[in-house]
């Protein structure tokens, strides 16, 4: 046996084995430690160093999106204390919608007629269903109060932001084929569920309509506009946050300096304090590896 | 017996007999063994449907099926004081100089060990599998590992990787982890009385089938060495989720004839279904030991497994072929160990195995853990307390609490029930030749 062929070589204490076998192995009690101890562990073997401008520069697109969702309660709010007409509202839906197809399509490199087909004769359904279904939003949620129609709308809105897959789009589509994940389904729902709320406070049909049309464009549809920006150009992109963020700030000055504040704060926290604080606590990342690990298998498992 | 001093041993776990799997088995050949060798052992653990209470196993092995009801994967739920009173009253009823507990997932061995430091016992722990460092659950359970761990006496890893996990999770010092691999009852695993012909190569698979046993690596695997070499056929034992992967494979490659399921395999059936094989194989992607391999090597069969964990120190190189968890690297192993079975024989291998592996010498070397634990120096809270506080920051401060929280409640208990008002059991010897001989030692 191995282990005897070692006991008869001259030194009298034959070297130690990393094995289990054998029993006890001579001349080494069970709680023998070698050199080899722990030669096995890898440390910090996947971990990217990151750049903190790199950092902020990926943060942009949080904010980007945290602007998109005030332009949203803006709006609503204009909506709700009547600064914004139903026919107003009709031209801003338009005009958005418009504006998101040619994005689309410039930001695509092969134009498919098929594919626009696709998407206009989908459109045009869902705008048709929605303008059936106006009547029901505006007395679905009329009997609760005002109150908590508002308490409940922005509980569902910072749940919206909490869950919102911010790396993505957030429908399928063959520009984003991704499987979106639970949370953003959620996510979507609790945006669309918090539109029907602020409907119900809304006086005429049209209105319900509108605003309805307007939120559904942006909640569904901005994340898929943006992620084709950012996949054209991230200079392109770039520029489109920071005319948003710039724009949002604008508009939230004009209306409330406690919100403008806030929204300022809440922008300098996403994309200065929190990318600083990544890269801080980095220094104390500290990743075992080693043989214990599981095995990663290296090939897809097809369910 | 020529023993200087009888340990007097209490085997916490949540897993034990009638639940099967290699925590079980270690826990009851090495207590059987430990019997042998002159050592009172009883074995604590929860009760099992309507087995509550105690019980006599083989051997005059004391069972306490303590009325605690698991809740999840036999794991009893934690309550971290509920047991202090009849953990308290085991002890001192048994006279009992050493707790010895077994797994790390069992929260009834954490809840043990913990009150059996409160009341100034030695502790020994056993931990039988390995853990990551990524995932929530890891941390989480390393963290309490770390609790149960900083006031050990002892602690022992079933191979040197395990050790190594160990000592990088619970931050023991090295010299105070002993590995004392697990055995196999070579007895109960013999090879056929005539060797199987080899023109039709059987290989066989006994493991959950269940992702971490490498389930989805067989499904890739198998039609590629059944299109390779024809005359190869499959056994393929045991349940589980990817069951039906497997299944599917089978369909989608016309396999039916040369690959057969056989559902779940009893333990005293294993042995039947190895015997008709030339190859075990398995498939792992995490494994501390690997019980299984040694129970194929014992019945003569050639293994062919996954390079994780544990497993390349289990068997010497020539009675093994390892491969990376690659399903190409697998096949290729495959195709080694068929080329080397001509020169196996199961006979040779099973008498190799019976040198290899033993429980009593399991149990001689889990005999002198058990000296080196009664040798620790004995401390009191005070002390034992600053090495809770130096497990982290916060965890530190937590751990200290429901320390010295167990101590009030442990001289609560026995200011209630003083310790000399518990009966003590008298020690049933019985006669040798009551004995039934279930573990054959090898001469």
């Amino acid at each position: 046996m191995d282990l005897r062929s070692c006991d008869k070589s001259s030194p009298p204490r034959p070297r130690w084995r990393k094995v289990a076998y054998g029993g006890m192995q001579t001349g080494y009690g069970d709680n023998y430690t070698d050199e080899s101890f722990l030669e096995g562990m890898v440390t910090n073997a996947s971990v990217v160093k990151r750049d903190m401008i790199k950092v902020m520069l990926d943060s942009i697109s949080i904010s980007e999106y945290l602007c998109i969702v005030a332009l949203v309660v803006l709006v609503w709010t204009l909506t709700l204390t009547s600064t914004l007409d139903e026919n107003s509202l009709l031209f801003l839906d338009a005009s958005l919608l418009v504006s998101g197809f040619l994005i689309l399509i410039f930001t695509q490199e092969s134009l498919c007629f098929n594919l626009l087909l696709h998407y206009f004769l989908n459109i045009s359904f869902f705008i048709t269903g929605l303008y059936v279904l106006a009547p029901i939003y505006q007395t679905l949620t009329r009997s609760i109060s005002s109150d908590s129609i508002w308490a409940v709308t922005v509980s569902l809105l910072l749940l919206h932001l909490f869950l919102h897959d911010y790396s993505g789009s957030t429908v399928i589509t063959p520009v984003a084929p991704k499987n979106p994940a639970l949370s953003s389904c959620i996510s979507v729902n609790a945006s669309v569920v918090a539109s029907v709320f602020i409907a119900s406070r809304l006086p005429s049909r049209l209105h319900v309509f509108a605003i309805m049309l307007f939120s559904l464009l942006v909640f569904l549809f901005a994340p898929l506009v943006t992620y084709c920006i950012k996949k054209y150009s991230f200079r392109l992109h770039l520029c489109v946050s920071i005319l948003l963020i710039a724009l949002t700030l604008s508009f939230v000055y004009t209306l409330d300096r406690l919100l403008f504040v806030v929204l300022l704060s809440l922008l300098v926290f996403v994309n200065v304090v929190c990318p600083y604080w990544l890269i801080r606590l980095h220094e104390y990342k500290f990743e075992i590896n080693g043989p214990w690990d599981e095995a990663k298998l290296c090939f897809d498992i097809t369910d | 017996m020529g023993h200087h001093q009888n340990h007097r041993i209490l085997m916490v776990s949540d897993f034990f007999y009638p639940n099967f799997g290699g925590v079980e088995n270690h826990i009851y050949y090495l207590s059987q063994c430990l019997l042998k060798l002159g050592h009172k052992v009883v074995v604590v653990t929860h009760a099992y449907g309507n087995r509550s209470g105690i019980r006599y196993m083989t051997g005059g092995l004391k069972v306490y099926y303590v009325p605690w009801r698991p809740f999840y994967m036999q794991n009893t739920l934690p309550t971290i004081y509920g047991l202090l009173p009849i953990i308290r009253t085991i002890l001192i009823r048994e006279k009992i100089t050493i707790v010895h507990g077994h797994q790390a997932f069992s929260t009834f061995c954490h809840e043990a060990l913990m009150h059996g430091r409160t009341m100034g016992y030695k502790v020994v722990f056993t931990d039988h599998s390995l853990y990551g460092f990524a995932d929530i659950g890891s941390i989480h359970m390393n963290k309490v590992l770390q609790f149960t761990l900083a006031d050990l006496s002892q602690a022992i890893c079933v191979s040197h990787t395990s050790k190594e996990n160990t000592v990088l999770r619970s931050g023991l010092p090295p010299e105070k982890v002993f590995v004392i691999p697990n055995a196999v009852d070579t007895a109960m695993f013999k090879p056929a009385d005539q060797c199987p012909s080899i023109e039709e190569i059987v290989i066989v698979v006994i493991s959950r089938l269940v992702y971490r046993k490498g389930a989805d690596l067989l499904v890739e695997v198998i039609p590629e060495v059944c299109r390779l070499h024809p005359n190869v056929r499959f056994i393929i034992g045991g349940d589980g989720a990817k069951r039906v992967r497997l299944e599917e494979m089978r369909e989608k490659h016309s396999l039916q004839d040369r690959v057969e399921m056989l559902g779940a395999v009893q333990h005293d059936q294993v042995r039947s279904v190895l015997i008709s094989g030339h190859i075990f194989l398995n498939s792992s992607l995490t494994e501390a030991f690997c019980i299984a391999i040694l129970e194929a090597a014992s019945c003569g069969l050639l293994t062919v497994s996954t390079r994780v964990g544990g497993v390349p120190e289990v068997l010497p190189e020539d009675m093994i072929v390892l491969a990376e968890p690659d399903p190409s690297a697998m096949v290729q192993a495959v195709g080694k160990a068929i080329s080397m079975l001509p020169e196996i024989d199961p006979q040779v291998m099973h008498k190799r195995m019976r040198e290899l592996y033993n429980w009593h010498d399991v149990a001689k070397r889990t005999e002198i853990v058990y000296d080196h634990a009664l040798k620790c120096s004995n401390q009191n809270l005070l002390e034992r307390l600053s090495r809770y506080l130096s497990c982290g920051s916060w965890a530190g401060k937590l751990f200290c609490l429901v320390m010295i929280v167990g101590f009030l409640l442990w001289r609560l208990l026995e200011l209630w029930q003083p310790a000399d008002e518990i009966e003590e059991v008298p020690d049933v010897i019985l006669p040798d030749n009551h004995h039934e001989e279930m573990l054959h030692q090898s001469q």
